[in-house]
């Protein structure tokens, strides 16, 4: 009986009363009314937690008044836009209490996007009437235009990605300290393709070695103030995490193609198979982080890092569902009126059209914002946190002894991700 | 006792004693160090070895957890100040009245500037004068097979951008006798016209009251045109025209221009506003905004061509004022077409082209022109 009632269920005010008290229930796990203890601000030990200050409330109105201020000023804010969220997602990380801080200014981004739209405007202006010229002399055909323009652009999305990454770290501090990157955007395109091309040669079987050497290049190339970061270990040791992804994706392909063309019962299959391969997928990328971030070295310092892909799937899947039903919720004022007004709407509308293209352009916004933002709050910042709670660094005693690096001007900042449309999800 | 009981009044109390992080910018030291007020000085010294002025005072912006405490100097880039207490801030505020303004920028806004108008006159030499040359250029050297590819692709894009999200693309009309006087007409003008390239003619079902050439020989009329013109003749008069323009090659030209400028306004745009580039510049396409001499020209070969079919050059004289003198409403795009400086000038020289008192045989038998009227219907 006396066991029976040290797992009562303890329903009213203040902390349950335990008879194995300090020794079994832990009080913070139970309700508790006061907030929580600042986290402590760690100067000189040697192993540091990092934890994450990232709530959904701030974010939400951060990312939708800087969202809305985008859609009002024609896209224009969006650099303003850009900057501050960065530097409310990089304070929320603070490795042993003290935050990372994003120095990256508006102003430059705008410049760095006028650049590359100088440069790209050429580019894709003079280049591609010629290649249209050609296409159309030689093969009668404009297809042929599209396609090279296409592939014409694709160095240039790696090229754009590296030259975006130097720019982050180039405005990413921490303890003082700049990040930085190395000159390398082109070498690393170079790289890419190469990766590419062997990853799809092999049907995707080289997928792992692409991943790990696509990190190498860029870590051995990072800078934490004076200490320059290496990436260790092999492309081998991300096969492991990766062999359920191979396995699932032929099952995939294998179950598909015989639905199609021999024997369409076995359609059925790819209810199982295709969950199979997008939770294959998400473990394949979240050990591999966990793994190559392991696998860093700056001078003594080194990371530990625990995410877990059951936690990465269960923000993807309920942060879906939370994102459709807030959405349902916050459109349903637009939804209501639309059917209130819709005789009303109706009658004028037939008078002039232009009417009816603004009301629909208004509510597609409207829709995109609420999305955008909700993406935010509901997926990327759950995963920015869970993966930096799931940090450790350690060897910090050697930061003392780490010094400044030279500002990088960086002068193009990321315009060319910008105007290409391949920068990051924040 | 009696000194906790002081009331004193001035600069000097009550003391500040704050507690903060020092990150000096220099080494990754952060130091655990004291805050202290020198009213006098009007700064707040750290450690009494820095001093920042109250007015230059800044703290972070956009910061996740507010009550994790940031503050700079605007004249330093990288030291900084982190509050070990968060409530120590309602102390520092009542003096640092400037906290919450933005530091200066790293970039001088001249430089911004001066590369802004950089990019805007280069993409500017892009689209109005690089790509327009080139295309003037090499329109001339592609050969006929190639135009007509361009042309076919042209007028699929155009039917789409026309068409309905649910109707799909823009319809073809092309009921039986209506093609049967169609192809009266062109084989009326077909012998005088003189054209390198074969003449395709085609009606699209739509209420725009317009009519366009593309390249390889494409002649595209909606129905809004025939649905507009009082006579056969006034349709053949447009015919005419529009094959000068094939005659000159012009569609060609927009064609490769727009094929040069649609992506460099994507660029510019963005995303979202892909669409109502590809929209924008369809428009361009039907527009066909030739200069005045290309029009002109484009005339003048028709006025040539339709004497020469025993056709009034008159038709499209009488076409333009029956646009404007139409009882209803002129829509917008009537009123652009004839708010045109040029159309006067146009309307007088078809007049000057058709001789007085001479007399033409019809462009069609009235069956053909009432079949021709109803090519849309099925």
């Amino acid at each position: 009986m006396d066991g029976q009632d040290t797992s009562r269920i303890h329903v009213g005010p203040g902390p349950a009363p335990s008879p194995t008290w300090p020794g079994g229930a832990r009080p913070r796990l139970l309700p508790d009314a006061s907030p929580p203890p600042p986290e402590p601000l760690l100067l000189d030990a040697d192993t540091l937690p990092v934890d994450c200050a990232a709530t959904r409330g701030p974010l939400f109105r951060l990312a939708l008044k800087t969202g809305a201020l985008t859609v009002i000023t024609l896209g224009f804010y969006r650099f303003w836009m850009k900057s501050r969220l960065r530097r409310w997602y990089w304070s929320s990380v603070r490795p042993g209490g003290l935050p990372l801080e994003y120095v990256g200014e508006p102003l430059e981004k705008l410049l760095g996007f006028l650049i590359a739209v100088a440069l790209l405007a050429f580019y894709i202006g003079v280049v591609n009437l010629l290649l249209m010229f050609l296409s159309l002399s030689v093969f009668e055909g404009a297809a042929p235009a599209f396609l090279l323009s296409f592939v014409g652009v694709i160095p240039l999305w790696f090229y754009a990605r590296y030259r975006a990454r130097r720019y982050v770290l180039g405005r990413t501090r921490w303890r003082g300290l700049r990040f930085g990157m190395d000159p390398g955007a082109w070498g690393y395109a170079k790289t890419a393709l190469g990766h590419w091309a062997a990853t799809i040669l092999t049907l995707g079987l080289l997928w792992p070695r692409m991943t790990f050497a696509l990190e190498k290049y860029r870590t051995d190339r990072t800078w934490f103030g004076s200490l320059k970061l290496r990436q260790t270990g092999d492309w081998r040791m991300l096969v492991p995490a990766f062999t359920p992804l191979a396995v699932a994706g032929l099952a995939t392909a294998g179950i598909g193609l015989l639905a199609l063309f021999s024997a369409p019962e076995f359609a059925a299959g790819l209810i199982l198979a295709v969950p199979a391969f997008l939770y294959a997928m998400i473990h394949y990328t979240v050990t591999a982080k966990r793994l190559m971030a392991e696998a860093k070295r700056a001078g003594d310092l080194r990371l530990s890092a625990r995410p877990r892909p059951p936690r990465i799937l269960r923000i993807y899947l309920f942060g879906g569902i939370a994102m459709v039903i807030v959405t349902a919720v916050l459109l349903s004022p637009l939804v209501i009126a639309f059917g209130v007004l819709q005789g009303e709407l109706e009658a004028r509308m037939i008078e002039d059209p232009i009417l009816l293209a603004a009301l629909g352009l208004v509510a597609y916004m409207i829709s995109a914002l609420i999305w955008a933002t909700l993406t935010h709050v509901f997926i990327t910042m759950p995963k920015w946190r869970h993966y930096a709670e799931t940090l450790t660094l350690h060897g910090a005693e050697s930061l003392p002894w780490v010094h400044q690096r030279h500002r990088d001007e960086a002068t193009q900042a990321e315009g060319f991700a910008e105007a290409l449309d391949v920068g990051a999800a924040i | 006792m009696r000194a906790a009981t002081t009331i004193t009044v001035g600069s000097h109390a009550p003391q500040f004693n704050g507690h903060g992080i020092w990150i000096d910018g220099q080494s990754g030291r952060p130091r655990r160090v004291a805050l202290s007020f020198d009213d006098d000085a009007g700064e707040m010294v750290i450690d009494n070895r820095i001093a920042w002025p109250f007015q230059r005072i800044r703290r972070l912006r956009d910061q996740a957890d507010p009550d994790r405490i940031v503050l700079r100097s605007a004249d330093d880039r990288v030291g900084r100040l982190v509050l070990e207490r968060p409530e120590e801030l309602r102390v520092i505020e009542t003096r640092a009245r400037r906290l919450n303004r933005a530091p200066p920028p790293n970039v001088p806004l001249a430089r911004i500037v001066a590369w802004a108008a950089a990019a805007l006159a280069s993409v500017a030499l892009i689209i109005f004068v690089l790509v327009p040359v080139m295309a003037d250029r090499l329109a001339g050297f592609l050969p006929l097979e190639g135009e007509r590819a361009l042309g076919e692709a042209t007028f699929e894009q155009i039917r789409r951008a026309l068409g309905d999200e649910f109707e799909g693309p823009l319809s073809t009309c092309d009921a039986p006798e209506g093609q049967a006087a169609l192809i009266a007409l062109q084989e009326r003008l077909l012998p005088h016209a003189d054209l390198a390239v074969p003449v395709t003619l085609r009606v699209l079902d739509h209420e725009m009251v317009n009519a366009f050439a593309l390249p390889g020989g494409q002649i595209v009329v909606f129905r809004g045109l025939i649905d507009a013109a009082g006579t056969a003749e006034e349709v053949t008069a447009v015919l005419a025209h529009e094959m000068g323009h094939v005659a000159a090659r012009d569609p060609t030209r927009i064609a490769l221009r727009s094929a040069g400028s649609i992506g460099v306004l994507g660029l510019l745009l963005g995303d979202f506003a892909g669409g109502a580039v590809v929209l924008a510049l369809t428009n361009q396409l039907i527009q066909a905004d030739y200069t005045r001499e290309a029009e002109a020209a484009a005339d003048t070969y028709a006025h040539r061509v339709l004497l020469d079919a025993d056709l009034p050059p008159e038709g499209i004289a009488t076409f333009f004022e029956r646009l404007a003198g139409d009882a209803g409403a002129p829509t917008a795009l009537e009123q652009h077409f004839l708010s045109h400086p040029a159309m006067g000038d146009r309307i007088a020289a078809a007049r000057a082209a058709t001789p007085d008192g001479r007399s033409f045989a019809p462009a069609l038998t009235e069956a053909e022109w009432a079949a021709l009227q109803a090519i849309c219907e099925e």
